[in-house]
């Protein structure tokens, strides 16, 4: 069931264990009303690609995942054709005597030896009249040539495959577009999406966050773990930490059993939080006590 | 919708193309229907679903929520003087770099602060006759690009690898009594370029040729990542698009801040390193850094940020106008720091010394 306010997204969201700030709500909830994509940018692990996955979850749907990479094409993303079953049929064609130049088209390029990929499925899922949510993955990655393809799809939801025909979506699938901004993307795609940027938690979401995934943390150290990722995002790393990496960092703690940050347990575990080795001697040198409780 | 709040969301809209957001006036209706759906019962959501459809980069947002606190009144925590003037377009887009401006204020600079302003150079003075014709050679140096090999495939001549799908549409129909096998490559493409130069004191005469090397390369290659530094790092990729090279420089000169500064190469490669590496550096590009090495900063600093740039690119080459003068050492501190990520150290002081850049960067093969 759609939620059809604001306060009905959040609270779906975070039946789902996701806890959106407002901002978000309010994009998803005009995302879900206006039929638009949901085009979401921020840093690696702030929970961009958890967005599209709770949302198949509230409204009860499939999820269709596109993980875009450079060189991703048609016969990636759309549809390609099942060449080992069209061959057997030619084989089986000329087999019962039928000399291959009476093989019609419609023979071996029919809608039964097509392989359809994410897109093609999200739209015939649609088609159907089911209201898949289609999560195109780290679009940064892929090149400008599946973008403007991309462009094309995203505002007519059809797709024409020239031996079967055009298949068209009544309702389009609720899309979810993600980012990493390892490039720009173009402006005439965006314009055509509902966009959030999606910023790190405040300290009282973060260990809301930690919270909620971890129960078994306990309210102090998900305090101590908070404020360490806070302080740890205003050091100008190479990579700050995400979400992400703050509820590793609570799975880590857990395995050791840890139940307060001193110097020793961060020491440890500073490679769950931080994944580049100049990052890590940076803290290091900084003084891990910064981070630790006090 | 009442008839006055219609016209209020159209603009506000207006008032943000102003600023330079792209919000084209199809995007009113947008701005509308989202004011519809959100309602007007909370001044924060109202203010996300507008920012949801105007703004499509981060650094927008400062730039909006200016806007919207000037605009939709409430709590204005943004009071503007009389004396300023909304920054041009292209610094509305992209804000200042970093240091804590990004605030609220990002899109108004209060009129008194033209201390750097003062600093920055003017380019319309400078017409002397020599400058002119290295500009002139420049701008017609003959430049075939180098390629590398793109993820996407073309068709090509049997013996590469074979096109199943292309072999099979071709099977069939009327034409299908001969059943060739086609073939697929690895289509090519240019390979991409980043300038990173010096524009300290030190490297003042040679700065005006440089931007103009920077120009012709950008025309010549059609994409051009190019960044400047003295004490700070400022990308001037968008300043050197225009068409002409005067119009480019006066679009630097604006944008540029630390004219002939102090110079700090170690903090303005972390700078690029940790903001603009991983968004500029795909396809292995080659990576040209302009600078003599006179550097003031931590030379320890600047052989880690320098190791990590020559990580991330396909080649770096080092270009020092120094370099050509006959017993040059690469001596001081900042050169020492460096040489051992560089992969090539060329001059620059001369047309030839440029010519032979050029042939370098042609003469990088597709392949590692």
């Amino acid at each position: 069931m759609t939620p059809d306010t604001v306060d009905g997204v959040d609270t779906a969201l975070r039946a789902q264990d996701y806890l959106a700030e407002r901002g978000l709500a309010v994009a998803v909830h005009l995302t879900l009303q206006m039929q638009r994509p949901l085009f979401l940018e921020g840093e690696a692990g702030v929970g961009k690609t958890e967005v599209a996955k709770v949302l198949a979850a509230v409204l009860d749907t499939e999820l269709i995942r596109l993980q875009c990479y450079e060189g991703l094409d048609v016969s990636q993303a759309l549809y390609e054709w099942d060449y080992a079953r069209q061959m057997l049929a030619i084989r089986l064609l000329e087999a019962r005597g039928e000399g291959s130049t009476d093989i019609s088209v419609g023979d071996i390029m029919s809608r039964d030896y097509l392989v359809a990929r994410p897109l093609l499925h999200a739209v015939e899922e649609a088609a159907a009249g089911r209201h898949p949510v289609l999560l195109i993955d780290e679009l940064d990655r892929a090149d400008e040539e599946f973008e403007a393809y991309l462009l094309e799809l995203l505002s007519d939801f059809q797709v024409t495959i020239p031996e079967v025909g055009t298949i068209r979506a009544g309702r389009p699938p609720v899309v979810v577009l993600t980012s990493n901004r390892t490039r720009e993307i173009h402006d005439a795609l965006k314009r055509r999406c509902v966009y959030h940027w999606i910023d790190y938690p405040d300290f009282e979401r973060e260990k809301a966050i930690i919270l909620r995934k971890a129960p078994d943390i306990g309210e102090r150290l998900a305090s101590e773990m908070a404020q360490a990722m806070a302080r740890l995002r205003t050091l100008e790393l190479f990579k700050p930490p995400g979400v992400a990496e703050t509820l590793d960092w609570a799975a880590a703690l857990r395995v050791l059993g840890a139940e307060s940050l001193d110097a020793g347990v961060v020491d440890d575990t500073l490679g769950v939080v931080l994944k580049y080795q100049d990052d890590i001697a940076k803290v290091r040198a900084g003084g891990i006590d910064g981070l630790a409780a006090l | 919708m009442s008839g006055a709040l219609t016209e209020r969301i159209i603009r506000f809209g207006r008032h943000l193309r102003g600023e330079g957001l792209s919000v084209a006036p199809p995007d009113g209706a947008l701005l509308l229907e989202a004011t519809a759906i959100v309602g007007l019962a909370s001044r924060a959501d109202l203010k996300a679903a507008l920012c949801s459809i105007a703004v499509r980069n981060r650094e927008e947002l400062p730039v909006f929520d200016a806007a919207f606190d000037l605009y939709f009144g409430g709590d204005v925590t943004v009071a503007v003087p009389d004396n300023v003037q909304p920054l041009p377009e292209s610094a509305a887009m992209y804000g200042p770099s970093g240091e804590g401006e990004t605030t609220g204020t990002a899109a108004y600079r209060v009129g008194g602060s033209h201390e750097e302003r003062l600093g920055a150079r003017d380019f319309a003075d400078l017409d002397d006759a020599a400058l002119a014709e290295v500009k002139r050679r420049l701008a017609s140096l003959m430049w075939r690009p180098a390629e590398t090999l793109s993820r996407r495939w073309e068709p090509a001549r049997l013996g590469a690898k074979p096109d199943l799908r292309r072999s099979f549409r071709s099977w069939v129909g009327p034409t299908a009594d001969l059943m060739l096998m086609s073939a697929r490559r690895r289509r090519r493409r240019r390979r991409p370029l980043v300038v990173i130069a010096d524009i300290s004191g030190s490297m003042e005469r040679y700065v005006e040729v440089l931007l103009a090397f920077m120009h012709a390369a950008r025309g010549r290659l059609g994409t051009l990542e190019a960044f400047v530094f003295s004490t700070r790092l400022t990308r001037i990729t968008q300043q050197l698009a225009a068409r002409n090279l005067a119009g480019s420089l006066a679009a630097v000169a604006a944008k540029v801040q630390d004219w002939s500064g102090g110079t700090r190469i170690g903090e303005a490669l972390e700078t690029f390193n940790r903001d603009w590496s991983r968004r500029v550096t795909r396809g292995g590009p080659v990576c040209l850094v302009v600078s003599d090495g006179w550097d003031t900063g931590d030379p320890h600093l600047l052989a880690t940020e320098m190791a990590r740039l020559a990580r991330s690119v396909h080649r770096v080459i080092w270009l020092n106008p120094l370099a050509g003068s006959s017993g040059y050492e690469p001596a001081t501190r900042g050169m020492r720091a460096v040489l051992p990520h560089v992969d090539d150290l060329l001059p620059v002081a001369n047309l030839s010394d440029v010519a032979e850049v050029v042939r370098l960067l042609e003469s990088i093969p597709a392949r590692r």
